[in-house]
């Protein structure tokens, strides 16, 4: 479970931060936005889900306790 | 009636119906003679679930999100869409944070976030020091908020108002607002300001770039096509690439809840759970950040004259396209989008005043009502201060923020491992401390930020953070021979 809680951790800041050099350009607008725009706001998204998934993990143990 | 009397008018209306609602709570704890400091800036720590995500929902929409995001997008172009990456990741941070802090402080009744660090590192000095500094870069935050409700009045009158007749409308609305309410009052009216925010904000966002460009997708095409380039890094700037996008990426996520407003509000959360749970949803929040980028986009697109200051843009497209009292409502909004936050900064900073700075010090005979009366002299000091600032160094919104969030962000080694690492220590935390924010202060005040160096742009508040965390971790090993080791204090829930 633990490193469950590390990776959901992880995948956020790598999606926002770290791949920003891979994703800074212009085109294709996606849904009509520029590319890394639309990048920032995908990972708002894999920020909730991830957040949600953390959320879950640590409902479960407390209700285990 | 004339357009910038009927602007003007809507603004205050708006304005003063508002402050009385957030004067009602204020006044029925009047009758019980009298409000203690606690009641009337941490509201009695009995904020439920909703008004608690309103306090902190009300914080995020300031000025900065609507005219600052606006400005930049219309000046800098790509770079602006940092400000839609930070708020999410910050909330992860605080996931973990807040529920760890949350609990000491009602346990140990600690108020701020100096309070916490006195007690972590038993230090009355590093309290007092975290202090001053947290006052210290609150100040560019207020100046932010201060500037905003200036721009907007100037912009409802026509021109009527010049600048610095408005930030002085301004500064009177906001103490005459902290002056009369109070926390409970922020929170209440930030309510009212929300919704309205979020129906202008999409609003515009959507109908602008639709009516001019067919869709927001042919807006885009159409400014790519005009200024190639603009919208990827470092769009309309020199320096602002992908190297410093990524390390204020950095700055901003942690810091976030480094603001000492934010220990105050999470203090005065029920349990940890709220704190928790507001983190599950509070990151979707973050996309109504696109909407003011989209009017910025716009109004460089089909405003005829550039303008003076981008900060403007939102409200200058309003006023040019739309009849006067569509421009009263947005600056109704836009005011309180700028006056609800200042009153949250503004009785944070007189807490850290009165109680972190003046009752360690000199004051320490002052009783719980001599301090609540002087916290709102103190509020009155501070916004005078804030508003000498913004006259006499104006900046762009967003920059005066990113600013603050280089100060704050040094207290992040401190905090958090100090919360989380056995081994952490008094000494520790002094060193990396100060040599953070000698660097933010010597970088910032010598034009070095961003600082150029090895091909890249870092982020004053990146490079000091990187050598405070180093200090701290390096002088904590060395002298975990001090007994004061801060762990214990942390886990002895």
């Amino acid at each position: 479970m633990m490193l469950v809680k590390i990776i959901l951790t992880a995948i956020p800041f790598i999606w926002t931060i770290g791949m920003v050099p891979f994703v800074n350009q212009v085109k294709p607008l996606v849904f009509g936005i520029p590319f890394f725009a639309f990048w920032m706001i995908a990972g708002i998204f894999v920020c909730f889900l991830c957040i949600n998934g953390l959320y879950y993990i640590d409902n479960k143990k407390n209700r285990a306790r | 009636m004339s357009d910038q009397t009927a602007a003007l008018l809507i603004i205050f209306l708006f304005v003063i119906g508002v402050t009385v609602l957030g004067m009602i709570p204020g006044m029925r704890d009047h009758t019980k003679g009298g409000m203690k400091l606690e009641d009337w800036a941490v509201g009695g720590r009995n904020f439920g679930r909703w008004l608690n995500w309103f306090v902190l929902a009300g914080e995020i929409y300031t000025a900065f999100a609507f005219l600052g995001a606006s400005g930049w997008a219309y000046a800098r172009g790509g770079p602006t869409f940092y400000i839609l990456g930070y708020g999410a990741l910050a909330y992860l941070v605080g996931y973990y944070i807040l529920p760890s802090m949350s609990p000491i402080g009602r346990k140990y009744n600690l108020m701020t976030q100096p309070d916490l660090i006195e007690h972590l590192y038993g230090s009355k000095t590093l309290g007092i020091l975290t202090a001053v500094i947290g006052i210290a870069f609150l100040l560019p935050y207020l100046q932010l908020q201060l500037t905003g409700l200036g721009l907007i009045i100037e912009t409802c009158s026509y021109g009527q108002i010049t600048r610095v007749p408005a930030m002085l409308i301004a500064f009177m609305m906001v103490a005459a607002f902290v002056y009369f309410s109070g926390l409970k009052g922020v929170a209440t009216t930030a309510v009212v300001k929300d919704v309205i925010m979020i129906i202008a904000i999409l609003f515009f966002g959507i109908y602008l770039p639709t009516h001019y460009f067919g869709s927001v997708g042919g807006m885009f095409e159409a400014l790519d096509t005009a200024k190639p380039g603009f919208l990827s890094l470092p769009g309309g700037t020199k320096n602002l690439d992908v190297s410093w996008v990524m390390s204020t990426l950095v700055v901003t996520s942690l810091g976030f809840y480094m603001w000492p407003h934010f220990a105050t509000n999470s203090f005065s959360a029920k349990n940890p759970d709220v704190l928790r749970h507001n983190a599950v949803y509070l990151p979707l929040y973050q996309i109504c950040l696109l909407f003011p980028m989209l009017v910025g986009f716009t109004a460089l697109l089909i405003l005829a004259e550039p303008l003076k200051t981008p900060d403007m843009a939102f409200m200058v497209i309003v006023q040019q396209l739309f009849p006067a009292w569509v421009l009263g409502l947005v600056g109704g909004a836009g005011a309180l989008a700028c006056m609800v936050p200042a009153g949250d900064l503004l009785l944070s900073t007189s807490m850290l005043f009165t109680r972190n700075v003046y009752g360690r010090t000199f004051g320490k005979e002052l009783t719980p009502y001599g301090q609540a009366r002087m916290a709102r002299f103190v509020v009155l000091g501070l916004t005078a201060i804030a508003l000498s600032l913004a006259i006499f160094l104006p900046n762009m919104l967003v920059n005066l923020l990113l600013t603050g969030y280089s100060g704050v962000t040094q207290f992040f080694p401190m905090i958090v491992l100090g919360l989380f690492w056995g081994k952490a220590t008094r000494l520790g935390a002094y060193a990396g401390l100060i040599v953070g924010e000698i660097l933010v202060f010597g970088l910032i005040l010598g034009k070095m930020d961003p600082l150029a160096i090895g091909g890249m742009n870092l982020n004053a508040g990146f490079v000091a953070l990187f050598f405070n965390f180093i200090i701290y971790v390096a002088i904590s090993l060395l002298s975990s021979s001090d007994k004061h080791l801060v762990s214990d204090k942390a886990q002895d829930l």
